[in-house]
């Protein structure tokens, strides 16, 4: 069986006169890769191309080694396909079983056994084996984001594209998913996006910062790390000299930032540190003429 | 134990519950007490598939059970899967039935007044209720779970059409009631612009949203309408033959248009 993949070359995607992405290439093979990014990014409109649900405006992309610019590839991407949007709206009435019982159909699971049997497996990956009959208004936020995610496991699909996927969801229950995830991951391409950095510290080998639409970092977990060993420091104020400064649990500032004084108390970097001074210490830098979906 | 045992014979009613109360009951007695007549009756019983079991009774708590509407479509021939998908799609749990109950409603209306306004306000209403409700059943504002369905394999442009037909079998049955109740032909000469409108909003959704088509329409007929009730006549203008067979081609030239661009149907993705 070929190896899953994901190919993106000179990709932009325009929204009117808003750009959203500009000039993305990227190679993806099986594996959990992790998008991250402030707000306006362009993380969404990424993940949306990726899943057919929105065409570029530049560039191509291909996904296992389909066009999905041609209807009938499009489809065949559709089939071999998971996807979870950034919201998912449910219809009035529906229990979880239903609503993935649902989508199941429009998947083309058309006997009722097999489908019913697949419903109940994905039910119990994400941790709701015992709900299926629960009405999903009456269930919490983190049940439903994994209601949502139960569709998009539907199948096994050999790519998987994820928005967000443990927003809402509990400690304990991310634990579950990041394993559930993890063991797709040894033969899917698993595309996420999330503001949690320590969910991409335990589950992504890769990690792509965009900004402002374009690609500001893309390689290892650790190396991107790595470029934050001796940048953060702990000091009882705030240091000036530090791009971003916070107060810790134990009373101390953790300060990150490029020039360092010396003879300050420096701890091991976090991925978190090392995005933040990736971005210049702005934690929520919002785009000032670009607006991204 | 005992001397006596189960022969084959009533060891293979007992098994398979043919037996009669009384040998049951005699033949549970005795197997209390006599080992090697139970290892018989295990090694006669197939094994019980306890997962098997297990799910089908959670399939009986956790399965839909098809509604009215779903078992009226598998009865006019549709597959078990595509009535489902039908009859499951959000809309038709409100906006669909609520535009239904508007058609009976204004129906109703103008049967009870029974003269000209209560005629030209069932023909103002009733031709714009299904292409509302057949709007609404795939706009992105509507269906609060599109961008799951649009990026499955299945046709959207099916699905729409499936939708379509469905909303359109659910007004008609109304339509024919109430053409009973009202004197005269007007009651059934909304068909023919309701199927104009509904044509025009499929062709439209490949240019701009579905409901924002459905609207525009709605505006005009509503001033089209409103403007020939203002002048002297009957609402017989709109029943005429010759309007008739404009609406007919109104429909007709709408669906072709659908038909040449339903690829771009993929813009059906979410405008807000």
């Amino acid at each position: 069986m070929p190896t899953a993949s994901i190919n993106l070359r000179d990709v932009g995607r325009r929204f009117g006169a808003t750009r959203a992405l500009a000039g993305v290439s990227l190679d993806l093979k099986p594996g959990v890769t992790g998008l991250l990014g402030p707000n306006g990014a362009g993380k969404t409109t990424l993940l949306r191309l990726l899943a057919t649900a929105l065409p570029p405006t530049q560039g191509q992309v291909s996904v296992l080694g389909l066009d999905p610019e041609v209807p009938a590839e499009r489809t065949g991407i559709r089939r071999r396909l998971g996807y979870l949007p950034q919201e998912v709206g449910f219809p009035r009435g529906f229990t979880a079983f239903a609503f993935v019982d649902y989508i199941a159909l429009l998947k083309e699971w058309n006997q009722p056994g097999a489908r019913h049997a697949e419903v109940r497996r994905v039910l119990g990956l994400v941790g709701l084996s015992g709900l299926g009959a629960k009405r999903i208004r009456a269930m919490s936020g983190g049940q439903r984001r994994r209601v949502a995610l139960a569709q998009a496991l539907l199948g096994s699909p050999p790519v998987l594209i994820l928005d967000e996927p443990t927003t809402g969801v509990d400690p304990e229950q991310r634990v579950v998913l990041r394993t559930v995830l993890a063991e797709i991951a040894r033969t899917s391409v698993v595309v996420l996006s999330t503001h949690q950095t320590e969910d991409v510290a335990a589950l992504c080998e890769r990690v792509i910062v965009l900004d402002r639409g374009r690609v500001r970092y893309d390689g290892p977990v650790t190396d991107l790390t790595g470029q934050a060993a001796g940048r953060v420091w702990l000091a009882d104020e705030p240091d000036p000299a530090a791009s971003v400064s916070w107060r810790t649990g134990t009373g101390r500032y953790r300060n990150v930032g490029s020039r360092v004084r010396d003879g300050v108390e420096h701890v091991a970097p976090s991925l978190e540190d090392a995005y933040l001074l990736l971005r210049g210490g702005s934690p929520e830098h919002e785009p000032t003429e670009e607006v991204a979906s | 134990m005992t001397g006596w045992h189960l022969d084959d014979a009533t060891l293979r009613r007992y098994v398979e519950r043919t037996d009669s109360l009384a040998e049951g009951a005699s033949a549970e007695q005795h197997l209390l007490t006599c080992e090697p007549c139970r290892a018989q009756v295990n090694a006669a019983v197939d094994v019980i598939d306890l997962a098997a079991v297990w799910d089908r009774t959670r399939d009986a708590i956790e399965v839909p059970r098809p509604s009215v509407f779903e078992r009226l479509l598998r009865a006019a021939g549709l597959p078990a899967h595509e009535a489902r998908l039908v009859a499951v799609a959000s809309a038709f749990r409100g906006v669909w039935l609520t535009g239904a109950a508007a058609v009976l409603a204004f129906a109703a209306l103008a049967a009870a007044i029974g003269h000209d306004h209560g005629v030209w306000l069932f023909l103002a209403v009733a031709p714009i209720v299904p292409c509302l409700v057949v709007a609404s059943s795939y706009d992105p504002w509507m269906d609060p779970a599109l961008e799951p369905e649009l990026v499955t394999p299945y046709p959207a442009l099916r699905l729409i059409l499936l939708r379509t037909i469905a909303v359109l079998a659910l007004a008609l049955p109304a339509v024919v009631l109430f053409g009973l109740v009202i004197p005269g032909e007007t009651p059934f000469a909304w068909l023919l612009p309701a199927a104009g409108f509904v044509a025009v909003v499929l062709a439209a959704s490949t240019w701009v949203s579905p409901l924002r088509a459905a609207i525009a329409v709605s505006c005009v007929w509503l001033a089209l309408v409103s403007l020939l009730a203002t002048r002297p006549g009957s609402p017989d203008a709109i029943i005429q033959g010759r309007a008739q067979a404009g609406f007919l081609m109104l429909a007709a030239a709408s669906f072709v248009i659908f038909i040449l661009r339903r690829r771009q149907l993929r813009q059906l993705r979410p405008w807000r």
